[in-house]
């Protein structure tokens, strides 16, 4: 294991997820095509430049009836014809896993220079069927196969879960959702940007909001969202290199400064079974963040300025709190109360928007937190900026708490 | 005319935004179209809206209709209703916010600004959501506090869906207040805020509807089928031109482009001319598809189109079109996202289809890239509105797309005035982006269909 990450961020380009591809009568290809124009565009890095490529994407097969999808990475430039590439896949980590095996070929120092693309397509198909095609990151013939959107039931579980150990309230899980939606208006990227929302919609309980798996209703779901973000990694040397042509210093150029990364069994019983005597509902998404905290040198939450963490369901987002350390495990909901998580409170959470603000285009959701993490720490996120920040920690999950990634971005 | 605008820092736009609260908005002509979208807007982010109306009947289905547009019974419980008889008074003297949505008639506006001039409190905020009448005039002869506190913000219709939205200062509102206003309406409102001159019918549907007329003109010889394959989505727009009228409503189109054309004298004076057969029509009735037609209708599941000659319907599918294979092999490089390619075709296709494509074009970016210095002060301004308001492609974003000087020859064939900016542009040799809003993907605007 690497002592010391020098892997670096040169930041990269996101796609607008408001924006429906299949509307525009786009192509998977078209996706691609512009947030890796973008990226370049807005890093000001020549295309013969870039030496890698990995492309994260869940289910492309299935949205879109194509594989292959590293190849696709060569149609963008005629400069990127020849180029080495590949394809990732762990359900909603997909994105995240692309960064570890672009990071971890930078630290066994075979390229200076590579190319990270997430991507999803999701809106080719009806929410019900695209709900089943979500179902294959769980164990679909045992928690997925004939159950309508199995995911927001397996969520809702999570939140039982909760309730069951140490109590827990839907207010506080439609507040989670409002500081989303909220926060997405400040972000032009977001796709629930222009949305109606605020917290007495997100706790209605009518036809207006109706539940879609036990406590899950519609104002506690991520979106189907088509979307794609690249962002470049570097070595020191380029990072050097780069910083000098771009007038910088080397250390206003942002590092991964550590990471974490585990699995744990599918399906979601199990986990659950496994954790028992856990003080933590989800241990090993625990230790994916602590692992990356440590790597990064930091000792708690307390030196992270701000997280992007994978809010699928507000669920999702109330088990990150205290396994964050935010909260003493079970208490989630008094970072909740006592406004912490909002853009200028004590410990930030999703100043983006999120997955329920900003949008939730699988393949391409780990990038985007990266990306946030970096124009967080760059001082480059505009109205949804977290004044001052130097460190921000990501935390992407796929499945129901399955693979879970995490990464320290830091200055 | 506000000076040159820069988006103000995040720290800037939290001080604006702690600078004033608004906590109860009161609408005006909230059973119109956009009173009711407007008031259902404001209920996602103010806690008490007030819906008022001729009648309180009237109010109640403003607010039955707000509750279906945006789907959340949060709309219901943040409002009230009443009628300007009984309510009008006790309401405004309460608001942060006089938001007034009444019809387009300026007797009747300014009869109503007399009785919230008396009720208001000083530092309560009017707005208008006119798209014709100017708010300078609107403003005369009122006390200071209205005069400051008075000014433009122009939704288009529907604002749920439609976030572009113009923001017209009057000679004396106060600087600061234009600045909450926006800072407010793009966080609270998510609202795309487009600050233009007090100039007829402003900056989006000054520069849009001259585009819809010029098409509503040439459907007079080439019928609205052809016109709209034509100005089809490979120009830079999700929807249609004529299609567009429909939509919006002949009587609206017609209210827009005859006040501009009675109030400016451009160099583009006559594709402001509504067409006869338009102005016939709507005397028998056909307001687009408020009235079942327009230029097209339905049938069932039959699209049905407009014969201008006899007024009466056909199917589509026996409306004989010429082949226009090039608008396929465009539609085809857009899906894989290749816009230059794609406009680089456009540019290049033969025949009288293209040109007259590429005129229509043509006449959109001069006469966008002209009215800078008169509708806005930069061609961002009239990018975001076009963008944003009306889903075209903004004139930057084409001339970036084909280059400056392949815009310039297009211009120039098409026998119309080249602005000077494009000239100095394709001159100078230097790759120049005109389209500087780098949140907005340009990909959007080049539908392949």
């Amino acid at each position: 294991m690497a002592a010391h990450s020098e892997v670096y961020v040169l930041g990269g380009y996101q796609t607008d997820f408001g924006r429906n591809w299949t509307k525009e009568n786009k192509h998977f290809s078209a996706l691609m095509r512009e947030s890796v124009l973008g990226a370049l565009e807005r890093c000001d890095i020549a295309p013969e430049e870039v030496e890698s490529a990995h492309v994260g994407n869940f289910a492309a097969e299935l949205y879109c009836m194509q594989g292959h999808l590293g190849a696709f990475f060569t149609e963008v430039h005629p400069a990127f014809s020849g180029l080495p590439t590949s394809r990732h896949e762990a359900a909603c980590a997909s994105g995240s896993i692309a960064l570890l095996a672009a990071s971890s070929e930078i630290e066994a120092g075979r390229y200076d220079l590579q190319a990270v693309v997430g991507i999803e397509q999701m809106k080719t198909v009806s929410a019900a069927e695209g709900g089943a095609y979500l179902g294959t990151a769980a164990w679909y013939a045992e928690e997925a196969d004939g159950i309508e959107f199995p995911f927001p039931k397996l969520f809702g579980r999570l939140g039982d879960e909760y309730d069951r150990r140490y109590g827990l309230k839907d207010e506080h899980l439609a507040e989670i959702s409002k500081i989303n939606y909220a926060n997405a208006k400040l972000n032009p990227n977001a796709q629930t940007r222009t949305w109606y929302m605020n917290k007495e919609h997100a706790l209605c309980r009518t036809e207006d909001n109706p539940a879609v798996g036990g406590r899950i209703r519609i104002a506690d779901c991520s979106q189907v969202t088509d979307g794609a973000v690249c962002v470049f990694l570097a070595s020191r040397a380029y990072a050097e290199k780069y910083a000098r042509g771009m007038g910088r210093k080397l250390e206003e150029i942002p590092r991964i400064k550590g990471w974490g990364h585990n699995t744990a069994r599918l399906r979601f019983a199990d986990k659950v079974a496994e954790s028992r005597d856990d003080e933590y509902v989800l241990p090993h998404v625990r230790s994916t963040i602590t692992s990356a905290m440590k790597r990064a040198g930091i000792e708690d939450v307390s030196g992270i300025d701000g997280i992007e963490t994978h809010d699928c369901f507000t669920t999702s987002e109330y088990m990150a709190i205290d396994h964050f350390g935010i909260t003493a495990p079970g208490e989630s909901w008094k970072a909740v109360e006592e406004g912490w998580l909002e853009i200028d409170g004590k410990h930030p959470i999703n100043p983006s928007g999120g997955l329920i603000g900003a949008g939730h285009p699988v393949g391409a959701t780990g990038t985007r937190q990266l990306l946030d993490a970096y124009l967080q720490v760059t001082g480059q996120a505009g109205d949804y900026q977290v004044e001052g920040a130097k460190n921000f920690q990501t935390l992407n999950i796929g499945g129901s708490g399955t693979t879970s990634v995490s990464f320290v971005l830091g200055v | 005319m506000s000076s040159s605008h820069a988006s103000p820092s995040p720290s800037e736009v939290r001080r604006l935004l702690a600078s004033r609260k608004i906590e109860r908005v009161v609408v005006l002509g909230a059973n119109g179209t956009m009173g009711y979208g407007s008031a259902a807007l404001f209920t996602q982010a103010v806690p008490s809206v007030t819906f008022l109306a001729r009648t309180k009947a009237k109010a109640e289905e403003g607010l039955a209709a707000a509750i279906k547009q945006v789907r959340s019974p949060t709309v219901a419980s943040r409002s009230e209703v009443g009628d300007y008889e009984n309510d009008l008074e006790s309401a405004v003297e309460r608001a942060d916010l006089v938001f007034e949505a009444l019809t387009e008639d300026f007797a009747i506006k300014k009869q109503m600004f007399d009785r919230v001039e008396k009720a208001r409190r000083d530092d309560a905020i009017v707005a208008t959501v006119t798209s014709g009448l100017s708010i300078n005039e609107l403003a005369d002869g009122r006390g200071d506090s209205f005069r400051r506190h008075f000014l433009g913000l122009h939704f288009f219709n529907p604002p749920n869906v439609i976030v572009g939205t113009e923001l017209i200062a009057g000679r004396d509102t106060d600087p600061e207040l234009v600045d909450f206003v926006e800072a407010f309406s793009r966080t609270r409102l998510g609202r795309e805020m487009v600050r233009t001159a007090d100039t007829p019918a402003f900056a989006g549907n000054r520069v849009g509807f001259k585009v819809l007329n010029e098409a509503a003109q040439m459907a007079e010889t080439l019928g609205p089928v052809l016109v709209d394959r034509i100005v089809g989505p490979y120009t830079g727009r999700a929807l249609t031109p004529l299609a567009t009228i429909d939509l919006v409503g002949w009587d609206i189109h017609r209210a827009i482009v005859d006040n501009v054309f009675e109030k400016t004298n451009d160099e583009a004076h006559d594709t402001l001319r509504l067409p006869d057969f338009m102005a016939g029509l709507m005397d028998r009735g056909v307001l687009g598809d408020k009235t079942g037609g327009g230029f097209f209708k339905r049938d069932g599941k039959t699209r049905l189109a407009l014969d201008i000659g006899s007024g009466d319907y056909k199917a589509l599918s026996e409306v004989p079109v010429p082949d226009m294979a090039y608008v396929d092999s465009i539609a085809g490089l857009y899906a894989q996202g290749r816009y230059r390619e794609g406009m680089a075709a456009f540019l290049a296709a033969e025949g009288q289809e293209a040109r007259l494509a590429r005129k229509v074009v043509a006449g959109y970016l001069s006469y966008a890239f002209h009215r800078v210095g008169e509708v806005a002060d930069e061609i961002g301004a009239i990018d975001r509105i076009m963008g944003m308001g009306f889903n075209w492609a903004p004139p930057s974003v084409l001339v970036d797309v084909m280059g400056p000087k392949a815009a310039v020859e297009m211009i120039g064939e098409a026998g119309l005035p080249v602005p000077e900016a494009l000239v100095s542009a394709a001159k100078s040799g230097e790759p120049k982006r005109f389209f500087g809003h780098p949140h907005i993907n340009i990909g959007r605007f080049f539908v392949a269909g």
